[in-house]
């Protein structure tokens, strides 16, 4: 009895594990191809001088960062400050668990499953206000402000947003989200919930405080905003945790509005059998990756806003917006607009 | 007054005068090269002509003079084109080497050729070169730049009276050269580098160290003899580069003694004192200022204390500043000790001078010129006091005769009318034989030691005589060789008898920067600041290391050099329990006698005050940072009198000291201007006593040369190297030569009494006979008194 | 003006602007790259670019330099310092020629004031310190540059003489 609980334990254990080290690596080679991008679309070439092409580039600089030392500031909360990027990274690892990256492959098929992200990525704001207010460091708190109160402005819009799918779905099990999708490429919710995928994507972004909502870090006025204390292992695992959430909001855009690991050839005669050999999870990793690569060029072309336009954006645009297609999709589901309702 | 227009301005000028001089008045600029003010017009380069309406052709304004009505224009199309050409020509022979001539970022020529040059020379064929010629350690000469202005020759025929350098050959040919192959000797020399519009004469010393716009220029006053020069000091960082003389009509006109303008060298000498030193059981070590101070307090304190103030004997530099002077009288006198002095080199203190006069020369520099008859006694003006026997001889050049009385028959740059050359034991006799001449009864006569009275004149003394009554206006100057003789008294006495007969004035050549200065802070034993008297007179140099102290304060000398009797003042300082010395410098023998050295500040580096021969009252800032902790004297005596608790020494500027002063000798009778205080006669019958009639034996005879006069003086290296300065060391007439059968390949040994030394020695014809000349030899006796000769084999 | 705004609405709405920003970055991201990859490739240089100082010889070995310090008086950074002094031959020579390239701006001017072209500034690009006062560049350093790149400052200034 205690034998075969210990083999389940494992076993969960090792998918975890399966989960994780391809996203860690994922991650590496995701600062390797954002330096890579935004490298070539600012007419420059990127790294490329360590290993072939510059291949081990990433490896160099998760070294470096390990070996570092960890400066912890005199005046600041030590445990806190030590706590603070492993609040930050647990809940992006952990969203992980209900992610399905095929109709059987999944870790966790929660029935709340959408519920269980949505309280996941709200969690890794903490670790980003603990970060700041126990550095004890003035750059270091205003990055934490403006983070948390970023964050739950768009968590709003972002919350209603997924509203719409459930709606639309029926369901928070995020497989049958992706079921729902099924039939072909225009079946996807990304048409009927356009303004709603849009929306996500943009405060997907700004959850993830990347460019152009990185205010939270705003090199060129609050230095590194709330990680300007961290350095070595600290200040790694805040880079984990944020580029682990960019790989989340990008995996779930692709399976809340882009039909998962649906073929997009389902439904068109000749094509659909020709790709039939392509494993589910290979169109979500390339849909996923789209999004990546979206991130990367959103970063590469648009300046940083100014707060008061993020908030606005936010408040007075999203909310309402998302608010509106949400009664719109409720009365279509009620009447039941096909072929999606 | 005649009206003339310059460039259309009205001018209302005195006729005579030269358009260029009218010009400079009214600030309007004509280039020029030859013209100096102070020289005669040359006219030779032609650079400063000028159209002159009607004139067919342009004038040179240097030698055209004014007429009425005279419309001159200096920035005509005439005028410019005609002083191009002037400039092209000047240009044919100039090399282009300006990146490494002195000259170059001051150079009148390269000024002008900026106005007037063009880029580029017509002139393709090859240009003159002149071979330098070596004239000496002071002037380095590039004679290939030379324009032939001739200001340098024009100087030394005009102003140093010497004519050294001169223009020879014509035309391509015409270069400027020493008549007699040689150096350039005049004592005044510098200046041509002044006057040098090109840089074929800069300074050697100077040469290639610095450029005109790295320097600043401070101003100070010359340190070296009683006119005060008033000198620009050229510092680049803290360092002075060289020395150019500041333009004051009244003091020195444009020119400066090469020693005023070469002793700036000394200041980086490795024998400058940095730190305080004190010595500790016979091993010197530095210390702090606080330690050093504390010692010399609580030294001069216990000396006090136990054998009384008066074992404290202070000897002061006559060079040193007048505050320095007047605080080192303060603090020594509230501590009670009355020992004081600072006329180093006199012997003979029998008649006591009376209170301190304001002035040592009856008139200012400028009116000597106006006098027509000079009795110089017992100097060499020439070399003690050369910008004072500059106005002598432009005084000459007017007409006036000088008279001279002097046991050498020196070489003066003017004519002297009669020259009366005596052995220097009888300098009074001479004297008391003019006064004679002069008038058999004058009532001085009574006052007199017998051997006086009996003189008659002989002719040369009755010529003097009637020379001196003849004249207008007449001065007499008392040189150092008089005021250090062992009769001073007496021959300062019979110079007032002479004075009196012939309405003249008398004056005093004191030696030192601030004699005058010295005498009115009360740096006298017997007399105190602005003449105030005192209750009991302390010693005299002289005294002071006759019967020696057990402390002693020196303040800027070096005894061995500047003390009449070098030997003896240097064993009483050996002998003493306690020597202080205030010293730019260290020596050798400093070390040994000395018991701390405190680094004084040199006089470019404190601030202070000199009282000059006419009483112009001098002061100067310092111009560079003390070098390592040396600190500006002043400030060292102050601090001294406070840790004794002496009141009134809150100074916080030297300036607060030099008006304590300047007040006490307003208030005080001292104001007045005469300069000859009355002899008190009543003493002169005792030089009888001391009188060696038989004039048998050598005697020693000394001055101060040149470049010896003072410590800073005495290490200036290229002012050592001078012609002038080879004037010292043993010298012997023919006649003594002969007499003790001497041999020039050995040295002779020198003996006063206890004391002795043995140098080379050398013939020279211009000595009377048995005398010993012994100009710059430390370590013997008394300056006039007996010597004797011999000569060991010295195998 | 209804249009204009409405124009404006419509623009804002469907993130034209941003979409136009996309564009141009996206089509950038395929452009030839411009950058030089510095060891093993160099930018090209001017005969006339202005780098590390030197100072040069005549070709008999006798130093250019002649003190004249019109170099240290042109000098706008104040970066150069120069003692001269009488060698013992009697010529005007520096004793001492500092140049401080943490002041310097190589502007140039000292190269343009030498009349014996003795300071010049090299081709050299490419240097660094590891030491404190290592970025004083002494009379002997700027002369063993001098010497050693001799030949490509003559050749730089040959090009460049018809233009002087």
């Amino acid at each position: 009895m205690i034998t075969e609980q210990l083999f389940t334990l494992a076993w969960i254990l090792v998918k975890i594990l399966a989960i994780l080290l391809p996203l860690v690596v994922v991650i590496a080679y995701t600062t390797f191809f954002e330096r890579k991008v935004i490298g070539y679309m600012q007419v420059r070439i990127g790294p490329n001088r360590v290993g072939p092409r510059g291949f081990l580039q990433p490896w160099a600089d998760v070294f470096k960062l390990l070996l570092k030392e960890i400066i912890v500031p005199s005046a600041s909360n030590r445990f806190l400050f030590l706590l603070a990027p492993i609040l930050a990274l647990a809940p992006a690892l952990a969203a992980w668990a209900v992610i399905p990256f095929d109709q059987q492959l999944v870790l966790a098929n929660v029935n709340a499953g959408l519920l269980f992200l949505l309280a996941m990525t709200s969690l890794g704001v903490y670790g980003i206000v603990i970060a700041g207010w126990a550095s004890n460091s003035k750059y270091a708190f205003l990055g934490a402000l403006r983070s948390s109160a970023q964050i739950i402005s768009y968590e709003i819009a972002m919350g209603i947003a997924l509203i719409g799918v459930l709606m639309a779905a029926g369901s928070l099990n995020l497989t049958e989200i992706v079921m729902a999708q099924s039939g072909n490429l225009l079946s996807w919710y990304w048409l009927p919930l356009f303004p709603l995928f849009v929306v996500y994507w943009i405060a997907g972004v700004a959850e993830t405080n990347r460019l152009p909502f990185d205010l939270a870090e705003g090199e060129s006025e609050i230095v590194a905003g709330f990680h300007v204390e961290y350095a070595g292992g600290a200040f790694a695992l805040f880079f984990l945790a944020e580029y682990a959430n960019m790989i989340l909001i990008s995996v779930l855009t692709a399976l809340l509005f882009f039909g998962g690991w649906l073929s997009p050839f389902q439904g068109i005669p000749v094509l659909e059998e020709a790709f039939a050999w392509v494993p589910g999870i290979a169109w979500l990793l390339l849909k996923s990756a789209c999004f990546m690569f979206m991130y990367l060029w959103l970063r590469a072309t648009f300046p940083r806003y100014r707060y008061d336009q993020v908030m606005r954006l936010g408040w007075k645009v999203f909310i309402p917006l998302t608010t509106f297609w949400i009664i719109l999709v409720a009365v279509a589901v009620r009447l039941g607009v096909g072929p999606w309702f | 007054m005649i009206n003339i227009e310059i460039d259309g301005k009205k001018l209302s000028v005195e006729p005579g005068e030269m358009i260029i001089e009218v010009a400079d008045k009214a600030g309007i600029a004509i280039p020029r090269f030859c013209y100096h003010k102070k020289l005669s017009i040359a006219a030779n380069c032609r650079m400063c002509l000028v159209e002159v309406e009607n004139a067919p052709k342009p004038l040179p304004a240097c030698a055209t003079p004014v007429g009425e009505g005279m419309k001159v224009y200096t920035q005509s199309e005439k005028t410019i084109e005609a002083q191009k050409s002037v400039m092209e020509f000047l240009l044919i022979n100039h090399p282009l080497d300006c990146p490494i001539c002195d000259q170059g970022g001051e150079c009148e020529l390269q000024d002008v050729a900026m106005g007037y040059g063009e880029g580029v020379s017509r002139f393709t064929e090859g240009k003159r070169t002149v071979k330098d010629k070596d004239i000496g350690p002071l002037i380095a000469t590039e004679l290939t730049r030379c324009i032939h202005c001739t200001r340098c020759v024009r100087f030394g025929e005009e102003v140093a009276g010497i004519q050294e350098l001169g223009a020879v050959q014509r035309g391509e040919h015409m270069k400027i050269a020493t008549y007699i192959e040689g150096s350039v000797d005049s004592e005044l020399s510098g200046n041509v580098i002044d006057l040098c519009p090109v840089g074929a004469l800069t300074s050697k010393p100077f040469r290639f160290s610095a450029r005109a716009w790295e320097m600043q220029q401070r101003p100070t006053i010359a340190p070296h003899d009683g006119v005060g020069s008033h000198l620009y000091l050229h510092v680049m960082g803290n360092q002075v580069k060289r020395v150019v003389p500041r333009e004051a009509e009244a003091i020195n006109e444009t020119w400066i003694a090469d020693r005023d303008r070469y002793s700036y060298e000394s200041l980086h000498h490795a024998d400058r004192v940095t730190k305080p030193l004190v010595k500790q059981e016979g091993v010197w070590k530095e210390t702090d200022w606080s330690q050093a101070l504390e010692v010399v307090a609580k030294q001069l304190n216990i000396i006090a204390k136990n054998d009384g103030a008066d074992q404290i004997g202070c000897l002061a530099s006559p060079s040193a500043t007048l505050e320095e002077h007047y605080l080192l009288q303060k603090w020594l006198r509230a501590l009670g000790c009355q020992n004081i002095d600072h006329r180093l080199r006199k012997t003979d203190f029998r008649v006591k001078e009376q209170a301190p006069q304001s002035a040592a020369l009856p008139c200012e520099f400028t009116d000597v010129e106006y006098y027509d008859r000079f009795l110089l006694i017992g100097s060499y003006l020439r070399k003690d006091i050369p910008m004072l026997n500059h106005r002598v001889r432009k005084a000459v050049m007017l007409g006036a005769e000088v008279s001279v009385l002097n046991p050498v028959d020196y070489d003066f740059n003017f004519d002297v009318a009669h020259a009366l050359i005596s052995d220097v034991r009888l300098l009074s006799t001479q004297l008391a034989g003019i006064l004679k001449a002069l008038s058999a009864n004058a009532p001085l006569f009574s006052t007199l030691p017998d051997y006086l009275r009996q003189v008659s004149p002989d002719p040369a003394q009755q010529a003097v005589a009637d020379s001196l009554k003849a004249g207008e206006k007449v001065m007499l100057f008392l040189g150092s060789l008089a005021l250090h003789h062992p009769e001073a008294g007496l021959l300062k006495a019979l110079a007032e008898g002479i004075a009196k007969e012939t309405s003249g004035e008398l004056a005093f050549l004191h030696e030192g920067a601030n004699a005058v200065g010295a005498r009115l802070a009360g740096a006298m034993p017997h007399v105190g600041a602005a003449g105030s008297a005192l209750p009991t007179p302390g010693l005299d140099a002289a005294a002071m290391t006759h019967a020696p102290r057990k402390a002693y304060v020196l303040h800027q000398i070096e005894p061995e050099w500047d003390c009449a009797y070098s030997a003896q003042t240097l064993q009483a300082l050996e002998q003493a329990e306690f020597v202080v010395a205030l010293n730019t410098f260290q020596s050798d023998t400093m070390l040994d006698y000395a018991d701390v050295i405190l680094p004084a500040a040199a006089f470019t580096e404190t601030s202070g005050t000199y009282v000059n021969l006419a009483g112009h009252w001098q002061s100067f800032e310092g111009a560079v940072v003390p070098q390592g902790e040396a600190r500006p004297a002043w400030k060292i005596l102050r601090v001294l009198a406070n840790l004794h608790d002496v009141e009134g020494f809150d100074y916080t500027a030297s300036t607060e000291v030099r008006d304590e002063l300047k007040q006490q000798v307003e208030e005080s009778a001292a104001q007045s201007h005469e300069v000859a205080g009355q002899t008190d006669t009543s003493s002169l019958k005792s030089y009888s006593a001391s009188r060696d009639n038989t004039q048998q034996g050598l005697v020693r005879l000394t001055e101060t040369p040149l470049y010896r006069t003072d410590a800073f003086v005495r290490r200036s290296p290229a002012l050592q190297q001078t012609t002038d300065n080879q004037r010292t060391g043993v010298r012997v007439s023919r006649q003594v030569a002969e007499q003790y059968k001497l041999d020039p390949a050995h040295p002779v040994t020198l003996q006063q009494g206890d004391y002795s030394v043995s140098l080379p020695w050398q013939v020279d014809e211009a000595l009377p006979g048995n005398h010993v000349w012994t100009a710059g030899v430390a370590g013997l006796g008394a300056p006039f008194g007996a010597i004797e000769l011999t000569q060991g084999k010295v195998s | 003006m209804v249009l204009k705004r409405l124009k404006h609405f419509i623009k804002s709405f469907t993130l034209w602007e941003l979409l136009k920003g996309l564009r141009l970055t996206g089509r950038v991201l395929f452009d030839k790259k411009s950058t030089i990859q510095f060891p093993d490739e160099t930018t090209p240089q001017s005969a006339r670019f202005r780098g590390v100082h030197a100072l040069r010889r005549y070709e008999n070995g006798e130093e250019r330099c002649i003190a004249c310090k019109l170099c240290e008086a042109v000098c706008p950074a104040l970066a150069i310092t120069i003692d001269s002094d009488q060698r013992e031959d009697g010529s005007r020579r520096t004793t001492r020629y500092d140049i401080d390239l943490f002041k310097c701006i190589y502007c140039g001017m000292c190269e343009e004031s030498c009349p014996v072209d003795a300071i010049v500034e090299t081709g050299i690009a490419n240097y660094h310190f590891e030491e404190r006062g290592e970025n004083i560049m002494t009379k002997e350093k700027l002369l063993a540059i001098g010497d050693r790149y001799e030949k490509q400052i003559a050749a730089d200034r040959k090009q460049d003489a018809p233009y002087r």
